[in-house]
């Protein structure tokens, strides 16, 4: 059992893939881009369909990882080389400087004494954080960052004075190292589409105007609001909220497939909206819901709220209205009737664009027309980067990956 | 319960003999093209909802919808079509073949492209003066006085701004013909003989 597989991508999928291939006994090399593990999930405030938080689960496997001394973590990198063959690569891992090392307790002394912030972009942007932080308060590994943009100024020095650990290093600097594998696990899972290429949603013109991944961060406790579903305009809880599903999916001018979870996750979050605003209305513009198999008793559950209302319709047009108030224009293609509805929060349910779409592997593959990866003799895709699809899938895709690859390297 | 089976061989005929008739096939019934279309208010029906008649068999609610002649060319919806289905060459062709059906869903539409035709036919130009003038006029004289009566604040405007020339009738004065009258004439009879129905 020489030889390791190399996994890329620290979601449910990767994090999937490399634990089941360190527990049936082979080295594991985990790379992720991020400071922490968890992927897109760790930002999602439950999970559809049971409304659970999503952290229970991650927090399990992030045990597993830590008590696994078969899995060594490259966090904050990327992969910029491939080379070799089936049995036999050398990968070159670029690690970007953390500029904090493992002696850091996250007591958070540096980001107390640092003034700067910086858009954070675990909450998609929505608010500020300090530029010395914790990725969030569950983050896997539990260490502090510090942003590359303090680390040259006084804050970057205060940073270091203010750390009763010695664990700031502002001389750190990216490495590149090798690493030899068997077989390589491509889980790097998957992008929100960008809004403001849907031009007549209008996205930019309006704070009332959100994504899904957005409204997720909305309700999340550890969110920029602390949890309160509020218009970002002016603080205030909107009195009725729209969804606009297939918002640049299932279109030839976007992204052409269905992401299949962006029905569940509207539905998941009228639930959120329901739960906190007892007067607050919903509506959901659809083309058709699309809730497979197990989920359709959900669908059906949340269909039985009467606050929450249906409307076959696919948004055409986003105009502001009177007092920052959104009109919504649309043809409701079960009555025929064109309308126009005001709302005063609009979520778009964007879909998941693969990353292997936005970036390519370094290595031979095949895409198919959307940008996903078809898997390779020695180089598996595993998860999102494969098919849309939600957790438990992306988890038996991990495992499946894990099993391709444990079958190029057992015995060598 | 009774049931009625639609009717198929309508949505055929379309498939076969209408300019990207078959397109329709790929709509998902979205409603997308029926808001960006900027005649919206105006139309009866909008593209969406001729697809679905089309599907439905029904042959003259579709035929005789003044919406495809209503519309201006103007390109949205085929370019917002999620499923790329070209709403507007659908349009056209639909129009076309109902005239060729001896069919004109929309009686203006047809007599503005009449004067159209006529003035390039006459003169070899499009006359700002005259093309209008034809067309209100086809209503009758008094129907016509009255809608030019209508149009005079626009017109007045047009004239101070050197936009239009000023006459007192159709071909009073008449307009002055462009050089190659004779080869554009010929041009024009070619293509008068492929089109369908009569001045379409
Ligand atoms: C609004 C919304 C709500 C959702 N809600 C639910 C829900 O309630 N229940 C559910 O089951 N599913 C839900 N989903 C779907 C869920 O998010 C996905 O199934 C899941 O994230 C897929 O995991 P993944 O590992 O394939 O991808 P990701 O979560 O994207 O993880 C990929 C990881 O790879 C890393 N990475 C990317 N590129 C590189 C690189 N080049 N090198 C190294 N690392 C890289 C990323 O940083 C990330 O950590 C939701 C999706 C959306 C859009
Ligand atoms: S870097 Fe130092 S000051 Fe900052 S959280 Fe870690 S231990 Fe505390
Ligand atoms: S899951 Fe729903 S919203 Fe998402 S692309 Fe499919 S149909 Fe559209
Ligand atoms: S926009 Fe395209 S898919 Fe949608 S209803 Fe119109 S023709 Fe059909
Ligand atoms: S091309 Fe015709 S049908 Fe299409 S949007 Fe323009 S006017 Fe409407």
């Amino acid at each position: 059992m020489g030889q390791s597989i190399l996994v890329v991508g620290g979601g449910m999928s990767g994090v999937s893939a490399a634990l089941e291939a360190a527990e049936a006994g082979y080295d594991v090399v985990l790379v992720e881009k991020n400071p922490y593990l968890g992927g897109r999930v760790a930002q999602l405030h439950q999970y559809f369909p049971k409304l659970c938080p999503p952290y229970c689960g991650l927090e399990i496997n992030f045990k597993r990882i830590k008590s696994n001394p078969r899995i060594k973590l490259y966090t904050m990198s990327e992969v910029t080389g491939i080379e070799g063959e089936p049995g036999n690569y050398k990968v070159t891992i670029n690690q970007l400087p953390r500029y904090v090392n493992e002696r850091c307790t996250a007591c958070g002394k540096c980001a107390d004494a640092v003034e700067a912030t910086i858009p954070s972009s675990f909450d998609y942007g929505l608010g500020q954080i300090k530029a010395a932080y914790l990725p969030h308060e569950l983050a896997y590994p539990y260490r502090y960052v510090i942003d590359p943009s303090i680390v040259e100024t006084e804050d970057g020095a205060k940073a270091k004075e203010a750390c009763p650990y010695d664990a700031v290093v502002l001389d750190d600097a990216p490495k590149e190292t090798i690493e030899e594998a068997g077989a390589i696990v491509w889980a790097a899972g998957w992008s929100p589409y960008d809004a403001s290429k849907v031009e007549y949603y209008n996205f930019n013109s309006s704070p009332d105007i959100i994504t899904n991944v957005q409204m997720e961060r909305l309700a999340a406790a550890g969110g920029p609001t602390g949890g309160k579903i509020v218009k970002l305009s002016n603080g205030e809880a909107p009195k009725k909220v729209a969804f606009i599903q297939c918002a640049g999916s299932r279109d030839v001018n976007h992204l052409p497939f269905c992401s299949t979870i962006c029905c569940l996750a509207s539905l998941k979050q009228a639930t959120y909206v329901r739960e906190q605003l007892k007067d607050a209305e919903v509506t959901i513009y659809f083309i058709d819901i699309r809730a497979m198999d197990r989920n359709e008793d959900f669908y059906t559950k949340v269909k039985a709220d009467e606050k929450i209302s249906f409307v076959k319709s696919k948004i055409g047009l986003i105009e502001p209205g009177e007092n920052g108030v959104l009109v919504l224009n649309g043809e409701n293609t079960t009555t025929g009737e064109r309308f126009k509805a005001e709302h005063d929060l609009v979520v778009l349910a964007t879909g998941m664009q693969p990353n292997t779409d936005l970036s390519k592997i370094p290595a031979d593959m095949v895409y198919d027309e959307y940008g996903f990866v078809q898997n390779a003799e020695g180089i598996f895709g595993a998860g999102t980067v494969r098919r849309p699809g939600e957790v438990h899938v992306s988890v038996q895709d991990g495992t499946s990956a894990a099993l391709k690859a444990i079958q190029v390297v057992a015995g060598r | 319960m009774a049931t009625k089976a639609y009717d198929k061989s309508f949505r055929e005929e379309v498939y076969q003999n209408v300019d990207s008739g078959e397109d329709v096939k790929l709509c998902m019934q979205c409603g997308v093209c029926g808001i960006t279309c900027p005649l919206r208010d105006e139309m009866t029906h909008g593209p969406r909802q001729l697809w679905s008649l089309i599907r439905a068999g029904k042959r003259d609610e579709v035929m005789n919808s003044p919406d495809i002649m209503l519309c201006t060319s103007c390109y949205s919806c085929k370019v917002r079509c999620p499923r790329g289905v070209k709403v507007i060459d659908v349009m056209h062709g639909l129009a076309h073949y109902a005239l060729e059906q001896g069919i004109v869903p929309r009686k203006e539409t047809s007599k503005f492209g009449k004067a159209f035709w006529d003035s390039i036919y006459k003169t070899g130009r499009v006359d700002e003066t005259e093309v209008p003038m034809r067309y209100t006029m086809m209503a009758g004289p008094i129907h016509g006085i009255f809608n030019m009566l209508e149009m005079m604040d626009i017109g007045r405007a047009l004239l101070s701004h050197k936009r239009m020339k000023f006459k007192i009738g159709p071909g009073l004065p008449p307009s002055k013909k462009i050089k190659g009258m004779k080869g554009l004439k010929k041009m024009l009879n070619k293509a008068k003989a492929m089109s369908p129905g009569k001045e379409g």
